[in-house]
């Protein structure tokens, strides 16, 4: 009988049908990261929102105490503290600002270094440099980098005018000029000169959405642009005719990942001004309770975001 | 070639049983040469390639110049900074500060940890990363799509949301009360036996943190340990964008060639490890090349799991030396230009690395097909 039991226990293993047997894989693939997530994440993201809603008092002997406060914190944070709501503000509008910058520079260099030409090779090494080099510690070094705008400066900061204009590449007088005859309004000419005195940044924010933009033109069947070019299509007909509508999956992932990269540095003012209350505070918890309502707002926006941006994707799927 | 042997009729030669050579009639070069290069297309082809070429070019300075700038005021002695003459290239060359960054900041030591605890860190990332990946790619199992919702989860918390629960939960480290319980009831955890890690002791200082048993669990800060669970775990920093930029990359391999394999017996684990891991050496590379980089330069983890001043790590080494120290009117300058100092040899590695490997960091991506659905 037991042995009877035996030899069947194993065949029933191996007539599990093929569905089963490749979901079992899957399961076995996917395992670390399940295990992880349950195990250490989700007790970490737990603990973090309840210690948002608590105090908490480092006892003598290594262990910690938890003193309930109810939404003390995030009182605290929206009504009593000063800067959090301001700072807050000013953090999302950037954020809103930046995001078709930062968009539109990285696609427009990403069908730049798309294009056949010398050098190709180089100019996209010499791009994606930030990507891996201008994260983490050298943010913070060049976020007081006196040194840079000095040598920058052409005429020098002892030239008695006591303020030095070079560091700026274009002034809004000459923008303002250039916009004269188009009827735009005074918002997009602060936008533009803004942007372009940014350049800097946004060129170090977009290292990964230029290689997802590039990944995305690489992916365009060459067979569609020659079809439309037997047609007639003049490059810029072939652009928003067939490049954009192509991309845009890409422009939505894009967006998207600009949102979480933007305010998850260390560079973005409310993660500084919450980074600096986790510092300051003893055994005060605001620094969780900011974290949340700020996370809960960027959540809202991404939300938004990749509405609106799915609205208009265009899915190149006939399968 | 010349005008005068031009025939008004295309001559038809035959010079073997199945070829034949046809002399068109051709203009002459002159006019050739006009018609290609005195046209609207080639005068509008010219100008586009200008215009890229100077976009790309103040583009890339606009890059480098940072590097510039630092590399420039690195081999400065104090007095250059006071003359206003001296801008890019120093008056007075001095190695003064890279020699008092190796000797005072502990340089090597830094180098060596943060060595240790990137390459293990970033080998471990990218192969746990593959493997999530891969099964989140090519199987389709109930829960699928929940666990691809948690990893973009993860990457969409920012961790400086977690940092305090972070720090808490691996200083007192314990999973489900299990230590705390094996502790309690007074059973030794084996790996716990620090003469198990004997040999790696001198590359992990505090390894005797894990005698300091707490009531609560184990004390894991001031260790690479935490960092290690999470790339063990894929939770480390982005890796969520690496597990989402591998599946992409994996949904694109044919089916055909595992389903090959499985036909000639070979299983799921094998044929993954012999046959996809290889066709995804130039993916591998790149994503190795983020978490290797990222973990670099990274502040953030090292900053809130070493609390104490005994590991060096490369961001600690960012300060100004006390034998530079000095009070003068170009004080500012100098210091800042000490910071750089610093942030240039933190980088010099990752500079040399990303020689080596930036084709592949293209490459790679450029073969991902990557597809937003």
């Amino acid at each position: 009988m037991t042995t009877d039991v035996k030899i069947k226990a194993p065949k029933r293993k191996k007539n599990a049908s093929l569905d089963k047997r490749k979901a079992r894989a899957g399961w076995i693939f996917v395992m670390p990261f399940v295990l992880g997530f349950i195990l250490v994440y989700l007790p970490v993201v737990y603990d973090s929102i309840r210690y948002s809603f608590y105090t908490i008092k480092v006892l003598a002997g290594g262990g910690f105490e938890l003193i309930p406060a109810g939404w003390n914190n995030y009182h605290e944070a929206l009504f009593v503290n000063p800067d959090f709501v301001e700072t807050l503000v000013t953090g999302i509008w950037d954020m809103i600002l930046d995001i078709p910058m930062i968009l539109i520079f990285s696609l427009f260099m990403a069908v730049l270094l798309n294009q056949k030409m010398a050098g190709r090779a180089v100019f996209r090494a010499i791009l994606f440099i930030p990507v891996i080099l201008s994260t983490g510690i050298m943010e913070s070094i060049e976020s007081q980098n006196v040194l840079s705008d000095y040598m920058e400066d052409a005429s020098g900061i002892e030239d008695g005018s006591g303020q030095s204009t070079a560091s700026e590449i274009v002034s809004a007088m000459d923008v303002e000029q250039m916009f004269q005859g188009m009827a735009v309004g005074q918002g997009l000419v602060d936008y533009v000169v803004v942007a372009i005195n940014n350049i800097y940044d946004i060129v170090n924010r977009s290292g990964v959405q230029m290689l997802i933009f590039l990944a995305g033109l690489q992916s365009i069947s060459p067979a569609i642009y020659e079809s439309v070019q037997i047609d007639g299509a003049t490059s810029w007909e072939t652009f928003w005719k067939i490049t954009f509508p192509m991309i845009s999956p890409m422009i939505l992932v894009n967006a998207v990942y600009t949102v979480i990269d933007s305010f998850t540095t260390d560079s973005n003012v409310v993660m500084k001004f919450i980074s600096n209350t986790y510092q300051e505070a003893n055994g005060n918890v605001l620094s969780s309770a900011m974290a949340w309502m700020y996370f809960l707002i960027v959540l809202a926006i991404i939300a938004v975001v990749a509405g609106v941006c799915s609205a208009f994707v265009f899915y190149q799927r006939r399968d | 070639m010349n005008a005068q042997n031009i025939e008004k009729k295309p001559t038809v030669r035959k010079e073997s049983k199945n070829k034949i050579k046809v002399d068109f009639d051709r203009s002459p070069l002159k006019e050739r040469l006009k018609a290609k290069f005195l046209s609207l297309f080639f005068l509008k082809k010219v100008i586009w390639y200008i215009i890229r070429l100077v976009l790309l070019i103040g583009i890339s300075y606009i890059v480098l110049f940072p590097f510039f700038t630092k590399i420039a005021g690195s081999f400065m002695a104090p007095e250059d900074f006071v003359d206003v003459t001296v801008r890019l290239i120093p008056k007075h060359f001095s190695l003064d500060m890279y020699k008092a960054i190796w000797t005072e900041q502990n340089y090597l030591q830094a180098f060596t940890n943060t060595l240790f605890l990137s390459v293990s860190t970033a080998l471990i990332q990218t192969f746990v990363c593959c493997f999530v990946a891969y099964g989140l790619a090519k199987f389709k199992f109930k829960g699928n799509k929940f666990v691809f919702l948690a990893v973009i989860f993860s990457l969409v918390i920012p961790h400086q949301t977690l940092q305090l629960s972070l720090f808490m939960n691996f200083r007192y480290f314990d999973i489900l009360g299990i230590f705390g319980f094996l502790d309690g009831g007074g059973i030794k955890i084996p790996f716990t036996d620090i003469t198990l890690l004997e040999g790696v002791v001198d590359i992990i200082p505090e390894i005797e943190a894990f005698e300091k048993w707490t009531a609560q669990g184990l004390t894991l800060t001031n260790t690479y340990w935490p960092l290690i669970i999470m790339s063990i775990c894929g939770l480390a920093f982005k890796n969520g964008l690496y597990i989402f930029m591998l599946r992409q990359f994996f949904r694109g391999v044919p089916d055909e060639l595992e389903e090959s394999a499985y036909i000639d017996g070979s299983g799921t684990i094998h044929t993954f490890l012999t046959i996809i891991l290889p066709l995804s050496v130039p993916m591998m590379i790149t994503v190795f090349l983020f978490a290797f980089s990222w973990q670099w330069t990274d502040d953030f983890y090292t900053g809130l799991f070493f609390t104490t001043t005994k590991t060096v790590l490369m961001p600690k080494i960012v300060g100004i030396p006390t034998s530079l120290t000095n009070d003068y009117a170009g004080q500012n300058l100098y210091y800042s230009a000490i910071r750089n100092t610093c942030g240039i040899m933190i980088i010099a590695p990752l500079i040399v690395m990303y020689l080596f490997c930036q084709k592949y960091l293209v490459q790679g991506i450029e073969r991902s097909g990557l597809t937003a659905d």
